[in-house]
């Protein structure tokens, strides 16, 4: 196990590096440069002189990786002139609430998914399996802002019973309750749709595997062959693609954040598109991606928790 | 129990119906079986003839295509086809437990051995947690785990075949069932491991006065361990009566034919076996009569006219043939020399394969003045193993091939055999130039094989070719039969368009197949068809060797002997080398002029077959004789229990000395200190054993094979 | 071994056929009757579901490409009297803000998002097959590396790196096809790669390399032909994710400017106007949407249906 722990550790160094070369890479392969960039085109050769200077862009490219890269590891990610702060205390102010919107409708995901996935394979090719998997394959070829605009339409325009917008997040608890239930459901049936039709393509083949014939063969009912054979065999491979989904949830809460006006990196990094605001662009990047690598890291140790196969290497 | 034995299972004209989407077939059809307390009885064919669907219809462990749509299967007074699902629950596994195939994929990867085994306990009693454990303790005892208190922990796959097999057993029988249905048990493993659970289960179905259905395609086994037999075809019982009484007049011509095909130890390389011609027939389209007819070398017109019925004959067999053998055949003897009735469609009649017969003096004295055509020397193949960061302090490796060294001469049937896991494939592999070993030299007519550049050996390569195990896999599913056939040709460019199809079409002749089959795809034949079709193949580019790894250990029993006989009629007309590799020593006997024996990497044994299996030198050659099932009843019952104990050891920490000591009933201190030399025992025959079965003779030692200095033999 | 029960080669010789026994080779196609894309057409249509999906994607297609050349209107020039009219005779789906006829606004839109999802599938599909093939027939430390910088790209969130590429340069339609694609074919050469690895070691190409065929002959003989069923597959889910891709991106308004449009801008179109009850300007672009990413789906899962009973049969 702790050999497994550390190569998977390494794995995911190595991948952090390669991927702080390629944003570092298109950094620099900006139009006019990042000075250009940051200043604008009507800037003066001399003030474009004096930051190239400053930001040690004159120096040799590995030097500057080294530079940026060390900045990047202490934190440092830069400074964004279009909002007049530090990339670091933006990500610092945004980020928390992206951890609560994202964390938050995973674990209603998941926790919806693995129940549902579990019985659409028990019932599978019944009218029940057949209308739940109708279902979920809508909402899986469902644009998320569309999905997102069906809930504002039957929960606000319909009913009014929950707001169209988490513009003022951040008061009181129950207000936070109430202004994040449709960014969360919306974001959280997207994956439902996903983690379950895997749920459910696990579980039959659990089902049909030899282990199981040899638990009904012992005289054991659905319930417990549901819940000591099947849940965990089928929970360990979920619990890996639900590591590899998290670039597609984090996408998914860039479109939900926009469209609710949900104020977390999502719509901070949309903003920074719109303005061109390339450093903000950079540190919203790596730290997203930082957060993809860890989850999967940690789906990973799921999965090696639950399988014996690997743990016990 | 005192009383007259009490009948436990009664199934009554059983049928088995699939509903497939090429329509519905019955997989199993008016099947009518007893089983007594404490009998065991032995339900035997080849896969696709019921056997297996037989016994998951008395668990109602069918698949959901399958239905039970007639019949009765009586257990204790009540008929299971009737009982509701929940009601058959508390049946299976407790009245009736069944143990599969493959135990690796049996058991749950993901929970505890112990917590499997006490299951059965906690869903038909309710036993306490603590209780049923305890219980599944005594369980893993009874079975023969070692350290069961220790491995209660484990998962199944921390523990080898064996094993794992042991503990399905003890997993069946915690409840103690009063039938168990064991699905070929031993068919995932090796024959002395086989041996070992066999005897377990003649043990505990004694201890615990237990019925057992034994459900296997092995008539070997079927002979030694049960009481009766029934034989199905096709979804059918074509016989049935006691195993002495079936083994010693068969009355079914497919239970004789079957029979006859099985290689014996005692068929030696120039006697021939008979094969049964074609395949079982397609259940889905089944056209009348028996269904054995097209098959069968008696058959008449009234066989196709009418389904016989299995009916009792004046000696006790229950048979389903209009004229059973040795009873009523009309024709007689001259019946016998009929080719079956009716041809498969793309068979070749004139060319199937027929084994010459070869007079065994006379091959003997060419093969030992013909050239040598593979000359190996020391070889070593190690495989790293990459452990925590794979880098620094890696110096585990498994040692698959230490320090072989052997010779085959120019026309010759090598035979290597040894256990899954002793190196032999690895060894071919590398003669085929298809892995680099780690050290030592392969010689192919004097040219090493390491030393040639990228060019000479693809040139070379036509020189060696693979035969492979699986006939499914080693034929592209994308190619047509043709294009498959000709590949080699075109890779090397041997002759134009128009000879390299006259070329394949030769070949396919060669191997009994219809010109026709050049346009069709491998998922249109049948296993044995394959294999010839890569025999063929193999053949296109005229090699000197071939090397064949398991060629016949996927095929069902009849088959084997076509393709066995092929392989031996293909030798004598193309002058042939072979390299047979194989865990099957009754399929070597009946191949090989030379034997070679690996065990965990090391060459143990190696002489003229016929020597070998007469007077085996080493004690695991005759453990592994030994364990080979017979199907003959007098010889089978006749055996002292499992010869060989234990499981191999791992090849990445080889036991020091002797490999084999660990397992062996003679092994003294000098075995775990001394690695054991060769000694002669007879012409070309040498053994590596420091407590030799046979006495060491002074005749010279093979070429290549370095012996002992006399004075170190004491 | 459940299958014990199953029934044989359902192709081979019937006993009862023997006088039928043909001794030449067989001269036309009509004598092989299994052929592997005859097979693989007999299970896609036996898929209902596959058929109606492939059914609606024509339809959708026809609708952008030859709707307009039926239903008339200017797509161009902005007209402000015309501005959120709802559907009546003359604009039988209403009109944008910008006065244009939706209807045929649907159609323009449908093209560039059929465009682009056939481009991305195409291209991401091409360039993922043949890296991922050299990366697993390579081995060894090339495959490594290789893959490394796979799975480094692969932990950005993708539409992350593409709103950041799309904020870099100037999108078209064309340049727009290149961004989506440079994400898409990471998990196709991922999938490649495993495929080949396992191809590899197929005891086929084995003997292929037994008899001392080159690298070069056994991707072409047998690991391309063989490649091909799955990554016909994922490359038809690719157009799919594609679809939904684009419009997330025209959905932030980073799509290509007007006059130029597509389904995933007219929804966010529709969004922005959702309150004023324009129902017309949303609803339609997002039952098309759905519709089209649906069908691509379904037709994606009927394929795969071929390609595992190809695998089946062996």
């Amino acid at each position: 196990m702790i050999g497994y722990v550390v190569r998977r550790l390494g794995q995911a160094v190595v991948v952090m590096v390669i991927v702080s070369i390629v944003v570092f890479g298109i950094l620099h392969l900006l139009p006019g440069g990042l000075v250009r960039a940051q200043l604008g085109p009507r800037a003066t050769a001399l003030a474009v002189h004096d930051l190239t200077v400053q930001e040690g862009l004159n120096k040799p490219l590995v030097v500057q990786y080294g530079i940026w890269a060390w900045h990047a590891l202490q934190g440092n990610l830069g400074f964004s002139y279009k909002l007049n702060q530090s990339v670091g205390s933006l990500l610092g102010e945004y980020l928390p609430r992206d951890l609560l919107l994202v964390g938050v409708s995973m674990l209603f995901a998941i926790a919806i998914a693995i129940p549902l996935g579990i019985w659409q394979g028990y019932r599978r090719n019944r009218v029940d399996d057949h209308v739940l998997s109708a279902v979920m394959l809508i909402f899986y070829s469902m644009p998320s802002f569309l999905l997102g605009v069906l809930l504002i339409v039957v929960f606000n325009l319909w009913t009014g019973l929950l707001p169209s917008t988490a513009t003022n997040f951040g008061g009181s608890v129950g207000n936070d309750v109430q202004v994040l239930a449709l960014p969360v459901l919306a974001l959280c049936l997207g994956n439902v749709s996903y983690f379950s039709r895997y749920m459910r393509s696990a579980t039959v083949d659990n089902l049909l595997s030899d282990h199981v014939r040899t638990a009904v063969a012992k005289g054991a009912a659905p319930r417990r062959l549901l819940a000591r054979h099947v849940l965990r065999n089928s929970l360990s491979s979920t619990m890996t693609l639900i590591g590899l989904t998290l670039p597609y949830v984090l996408s998914g809460s860039l479109i939900i954040e926009a469209l609710f006006n949900f104020p977390g990196m999502g719509l901070l990094f949309w903003n920074a598109a719109q303005a061109r605001d390339f450093p903000v662009l950079l540190g919203v990047v790596l730290v997203v991606t930082v957060a993809t690598v860890v989850g999967n890291l940690l789906a990973d140790l799921g999965y090696a928790a639950l399988d014996p196969r690997v743990r016990l290497k | 129990m005192s009383e007259a034995a009490k009948r436990v299972l009664e199934v009554e004209h059983l049928r088995t119906e699939f509903h497939l989407r090429a329509g519905t077939v019955a997989a199993v059809d008016d099947v009518s079986l007893t089983i007594d307390e404490g009998e065991c009885v032995g339900l035997v064919g080849e896969s696709g003839c019921g056997k297996s669907t037989t016994g998951l219809s008395i668990m109602r462990l069918l698949p959901a295509v399958g239905h039970i749509t007639a019949g009765k299967v009586m257990l204790g007074g009540r008929d299971l086809v009737g009982l509701s699902e929940p009601q058959m629950r508390a049946v299976r596994g407790n009245d009736v437990a069944m143990i599969f195939q493959d135990p690796m994929t049996s058991l749950n990867p993901t929970t505890q051995i112990g917590v499997q085994v006490a299951e059965p306990l906690r869903i038909h009693f309710g036993t306490s947690r603590k209780a049923a454990m305890d219980r599944a303790l005594e369980m893993l005892d009874l079975v023969g785990i070692p350290n069961p208190r220790e491995r209660m922990r484990d998962y199944p796959h921390q523990l080898s075949g064996g094993l794992r097999q042991r503990v399905m057993i003890a997993m069946a029988l915690t409840a103690e069932p009063k039938l168990l249905i064991a699905d070929e048990p031993t068919t995932a493993l090796d024959v002395t491991i086989q041996a070992q659970i066999l005897d377990l289960l003649d043990r505990l179905r004694s201890e615990l006065s237990m019925a057992v259905l034994l459900i296997t395609h092995d008539m070997g086994v079927i002979a030694g361990r049960a009481d009766r037999v029934i034989v199905m075809y096709a979804g059918k019982i074509v016989e049935a009566a006691s195993t002495p009484e079936l083994f010693g007049t068969t009355r079914h011509p497919y239970a004789q034919a079957l029979l006859e095909s099985v290689p014996q130890l005692t068929t030696s390389s120039t006697d021939r076996i008979p094969s049964i011609p074609g395949h079982p027939p397609d259940l889905a389209n089944l056209s009348g009569g028996c269904r054995f007819a097209p098959r069968c070398r008696y058959a008449e017109p009234a066989c196709i006219a009418a389904e016989p019925p299995l009916e009792t004959l004046p000696d006790g067999h229950l048979v389903a043939c209009i004229h059973p053998v040795g009873l009523a055949q009309a024709a007689g003897a001259g019946a016998a020399e009929q080719p079956p009735a009716v041809e498969v469609v793309l068979e070749q009649p004139e060319s199937l394969p027929q084994a010459p017969v070869v007079d065994a003096a006379a091959r003997r004295s060419e093969l030992a003045d013909a050239p040598l055509l593979v000359e190996i020397e020391n070889l070593v193949k190690e495989f790293p193993i990459r452990r925590g960061l794979g880098i620094g302090g890696g110096a585990a490796s498994l040692k698959a091939i230490s320090g072989v060294s052997l010779t085959i001469r120019r026309g010759e049937t090598f035979g290597l055999a040894g256990e899954s896991g002793c190196g032999k494939t690895t060894l071919g592999r590398i003669v085929a130039a298809h892995e680099y070993p780690t050290s030592g030299t392969v010689r192919i007519e004097g040219d090493e094989l390491l030393k040639l550049s990228r060019a000479e050996l693809r040139r070379h390569r036509s020189d060696l070719q693979l035969m492979f195990q699986d006939p499914y896999a080693s034929l592209d599913p994308r190619m047509r039969v043709g294009a498959i056939i000709r590949e080699p040709l075109m890779v090397q460019g041997v002759g134009n368009r128009r000879q390299q199809w006259e070329r394949v079409a030769e070949l396919l002749n060669e191997i009994g197949l219809n010109r026709r089959a050049v346009d069709l795809y491998p998922h249109e034949f049948s296993g044995g068809q394959r294999q010839r079709i890569g025999m063929a193949r193999a053949l296109a580019l005229s090699p000197r060797l071939i090397v064949a790894d398991e060629p016949v250990s996927a095929l069902d029993v009849s088959i084997q002997s076509q393709i066995l006989n092929l392989m031996k009629r293909l030798q004598s007309d193309h002058g042939l080398t072979y390299m047979v590799i194989s865990h099957d020593l009754a399929v070597l006997r009946y191949l090989s002029d030379t034997i070679g024996v690996m065990y965990l990497g090391k060459l143990v044994e190696l002489g003229p077959s016929a020597s070998v299996y007469a007077n085996a030198a080493h004690p695991y050659t005759h453990g592994l004789i030994q364990a080979i099932p017979i199907p003959d009843p007098k010889i089978e019952r006749a055996k002292r229990s499992a010869p060989v104990r234990g499981e191999l050891p791992s090849a990445v920490n080889p036991p020091s000395g002797c490999r084999f000591r660990t397992r062996c009933p003679l092994a003294q201190e000098i075995c775990a200190e001394l690695d054991p030399p060769m000694q002669v025992f007879g012409e070309g025959h040498v053994a590596a054993c420091h407590f030799p079965l046979q006495s060491p003779t002074d005749d010279a030692p093979p070429r290549g094979i370095t012996v002992a200095a006399p004075a170190a033999v004491s | 071994m459940t299958t014990q029960g199953s029934p044989q080669m359902p192709t081979q010789g019937t006993p009862q056929a023997p006088t039928q026994l043909p001794t030449v080779v067989a001269d036309s196609e009509v004598a092989t009757p299994t052929s592997v894309w005859r097979l693989a057409m007999i299970t896609f249509t036996e898929n209902r579901l596959a058929l109606i999906g492939l059914i609606v994607l024509v339809l959708l297609i026809l609708f952008s490409f030859v709707g307009p050349l039926v239903y008339h209107t200017n797509q161009v020039a902005t007209n402000l009297i015309n501005e959120n009219l709802p559907p009546s005779g003359s604009h039988l789906l209403g009109t944008t803000p910008e006065g244009r006829d939706e209807l045929g606004r649907l159609m323009i839109g449908g093209r560039s998002t059929i465009e682009v999802g056939l481009g991305v599938g195409l291209l991401a599909t091409t360039f993922g097959l043949v890296y991922g093939a050299i990366a697993g027939f390579a081995g060894g430390i090339v495959d490594v590396v290789m893959m490394r910088f796979v799975d480094a790209l692969l932990s950005i969130p993708y539409l992350f790196f593409v709103v950041l590429l799309a904020a870099i340069v100037q999108v078209n339609l064309l340049m727009l096809i290149l961004v989506l694609s440079m994400v898409s074919w990471l998990s196709t050469a991922r999938l490649v790669r495993g495929e080949t690895l396992s191809l590899r070691t197929r005891d086929f190409v084995v003997a292929s390399q037994g008899f001392g065929a080159r690298a070069r002959q056994v991707i072409a003989r047998h690991i391309t032909p063989n490649l091909l069923g799955v990554v016909v597959v994922n490359g038809t889910l690719k157009v799919a994710d594609a679809i939904l891709a684009f419009a997330s991106v025209a959905y932030l308004g980073l799509g290509p400017a007007p006059p130029a449009t597509n389904w995933g801008e007219l929804i966010s179109t529709g969004i922005n106007n959702l309150f004023d009850g324009y129902w017309w300007q949303l609803w339609p672009a997002g039952v098309l949407i759905v519709a089209i990413v649906l069908a691509v789906n379904v037709i994606g899962d009927g394929l795969s249906d071929v390609v595992e009973v190809r695998l089946q049969k062996r």
